[in-house]
């Protein structure tokens, strides 16, 4: 029996146990060259554009050397032409607004939302929450035609900022009221109940009770709704022609490409300038991410 | 008072005195009303932005707007049927099939590798994933840039690497159809293999332990186990995290639109991308419109498999 016992508690925990030490090693080999090979593969292209951006000009264009290292020395002029020659600060401010307002209409219409799905009994609660879940499969590309036509006939927002910020919670808010519904779940009812005998009206309770004890699981949701704001482009792409109105990544990738002539030393910079910070403050997210799609799966 | 009634339930009513009974039923009331208030914002807003702007375009598709007049006069079916005997649109549909299944077995291939490694416990697991996922956390519009350099025709980066290393094949990748239609998937590929390890390790971490031990106590051999208990359990999940992918791959316009633009000679390009290029850049409203709602199939019949999955999760 306690042989069995042992036989089953997860992998890790059994390899450690095993005495056979050449086969622990024979793992942790197998585990380091299979992450060498994904490591080449998930960071070559990024390398090169990180060696690219600090190439000189003369040396990114010369096809005769290895083109993986330096043969003249590094230089940060891409990075200086970009915060000088472009409007590179101004596309980096209007993502931070988009994103910033995105998620402030995203909290707002998935709180409430999340709060009665995971709390109150009414009637085709489950289908409104089934229903809202695969509102999230709803593609932007068979909504960007229309929508320009509603953000510039019925209301005129086509390009500003804030056609965007009026759009991306469409894609956002759904995923965000599903992970809020889990969070809302784990704080017990008995809470609440406290809070209202002490004489809290039902609003009041999620207000001083409920609320405050899902903060982290508010943080998650406004990261997520942030770097999703941060990460779109077809939207950007189809709403915004005014240079000075563009999001970062329309922003270096249509302004830094003039016909056919490509700034590689910029474009390199600025991709990757502006997308680093949306990958860091992306994997703090990515534990959520992964509780958010199994919730949805089985619980 | 009915006889029918069971003991329990005459008692119970007549415990409680008839103006509790009548709260009781203002409180249901209440709280049913409530849910409503509290979900009225997001069901008005996905209405106006969400369903509304679909129906606007199969009305657009049914009429020959364009982006000028979008409110012009019925044509019927006219745009499907001209789309469909349209060369150009034809070979979209079939590249976009291609592309997307394409791509989605090279990302199962080396998602699921990678996600079975990052299951594993090591040293500086936490760095190392946090470098592995950068395909997918950094935005793909700007890491599609540095594609466009490794595919570039004179600075191609890629063939002078591989070149270093003796590798013999060096086309003009975005110049030449196939080539091109490679180049498109495996940067598709790279940008979302991450994504499939994330869901394979939601998958097996969602696998409680003890359910693994109480099977294991019944007597269950691993390949039982493995059957009855991981496969049932982690398929949901896959299967949800593989309908966002496909759905994801079919309709995103970005790689494509930044690598070909469709060329070489409109030999590579796919439903959004070609929707977006005449719809928007081309101005005809109507047909952008119809080519778009040739995704809208590939969507509902991913709605209804996850509606089947959602419901069962319930029982």
């Amino acid at each position: 029996m306690a042989s069995d016992a042992l036989d089953v508690s997860t992998q890790a925990t059994a390899r450690e146990a095993a005495p056979w030490l050449s086969r622990g090693r024979k793992d942790s080999i197998v585990t380091w060259l299979g992450m060498i090979f994904f490591l080449v593969i998930a960071l070559f292209p990024i390398v090169v554009m990180a060696i690219t951006s600090f190439k000189q000009g003369s040396d990114i264009i010369d096809v005769q050397t290895p083109p993986l290292w330096f043969h003249r020395l590094p230089t940060f002029s891409h990075y200086v032409y970009l915060f000088e020659q472009t409007k590179f600060l101004t596309w980096a401010w209007n993502t931070i607004v988009i994103s910033f307002f995105t998620v402030v209409i995203t909290l707002i219409l998935a709180v409430p939302a999340a709060y009665a799905l995971a709390r109150l009994h009414f009637p085709n609660a489950e289908n409104f929450g089934i229903g809202i879940f695969l509102t999230y499969l709803v593609p932007p590309a068979l909504l960007f035609l229309p929508l320009t036509i509603i953000l510039s006939r019925y209301v005129n927002l086509i390009d500003t900022k804030w056609a965007l910020v009026v759009v991306y919670p469409t894609f956002t808010t759904p995923f965000c009221v599903w992970l809020l519904m889990g969070f809302f779940k784990t704080i017990p009812v008995e809470v609440e109940e406290a809070a209202r005998v002490d004489g809290c009206s039902r609003l009041q309770a999620i207000l001083r009770v409920v609320l405050p004890l899902s903060v982290p699981g508010l943080l998650t949701v406004a990261i997520f709704a942030f770097t999703l704001g941060m990460q779109e482009y077809i939207y950007a792409l189809t709403f915004i022609s005014n240079s000075l109105e563009k999001p970062v990544t329309i922003g270096v990738t249509s302004d830094l490409i003039r016909g056919d002539e490509y700034f590689w030393g910029e474009l390199m910079a600025g991709a990757l300038l502006a997308g680093i910070p949306v990958a860091i403050l992306y994997n703090f997210f990515l534990d959520h991410f992964v509780e958010g799609i199994s919730q949805g799966a089985i619980k | 008072m009915s006889l029918t009634r069971t003991p329990a339930a005459v008692e119970a009513v007549a415990a409680a005195p008839p103006r509790e009974a009548g709260r009781l039923r203002r409180f249901v009331r209440g709280e049913a009303a409530f849910g409503y208030l509290l979900m009225a914002p997001v069901l008005i807003y996905l209405g106006l932005l969400l369903f509304y702007p679909l129906l606007l375009s199969i009305w657009f598709s049914l009429t020959d707007a364009s982006t000028g007049q979008p409110f012009a006069s019925w044509v019927g079916l006219k745009n499907f049927t001209d789309l469909w005997s349209n060369e150009t649109f034809r070979l979209a549909l079939r590249n976009s099939f291609i592309f997307t299944f394409g791509s989605e077995i090279g990302k199962a291939i080396l998602g699921t590798a990678l996600g079975f490694l990052l299951l594993r416990r090591f040293r500086g697991k936490r760095v190392l994933r946090a470098l592995l996922v950068l395909p997918w956390t950094v935005p793909v519009a700007l890491t599609t840039l540095g594609w466009l350099l490794l595919y570039d025709p004179t600075f191609s980066m890629l063939n002078r690497t591989t070149g270093a290393i003796g590798f013999p094949y060096h086309p003009n990748w975005l110049g030449e159809p196939v080539p091109a239609m490679i180049a498109i998937m495996v940067a598709n590929i790279w940008r979302g293999f991450p994504f499939s390890a994330i869901i394979l390790i939601a998958g097996m971490t969602s696998i409680p332990a003890d359910i693994l031990e109480s099977a294991a106590l019944d007597g269950a051999g691993f390949l039982r186990r493995f059957h009855y208990v991981i496969v049932p359990m982690i398929a949901p999940i896959l299967f949800v995290g593989l309908l966002f992918d496909l759905v994801f791959s079919f309709t995103d316009l970005s790689v494509v639109y930044l690598l070909t633009k469709g060329g070489p000679e409109n030999t590579t390009h796919i439903l959004p991308e070609l929707a977006y290029q005449n719809g928007i850049q081309g101005g005809d409203l109507a047909q952008g419109a119809a080519i778009s709602l040739f995704m809208l199939p590939v969507f509902v019949i991913a709605c209804v498999i996850m509606l089947r999955i959602l419901r069962r999760r319930e029982i």
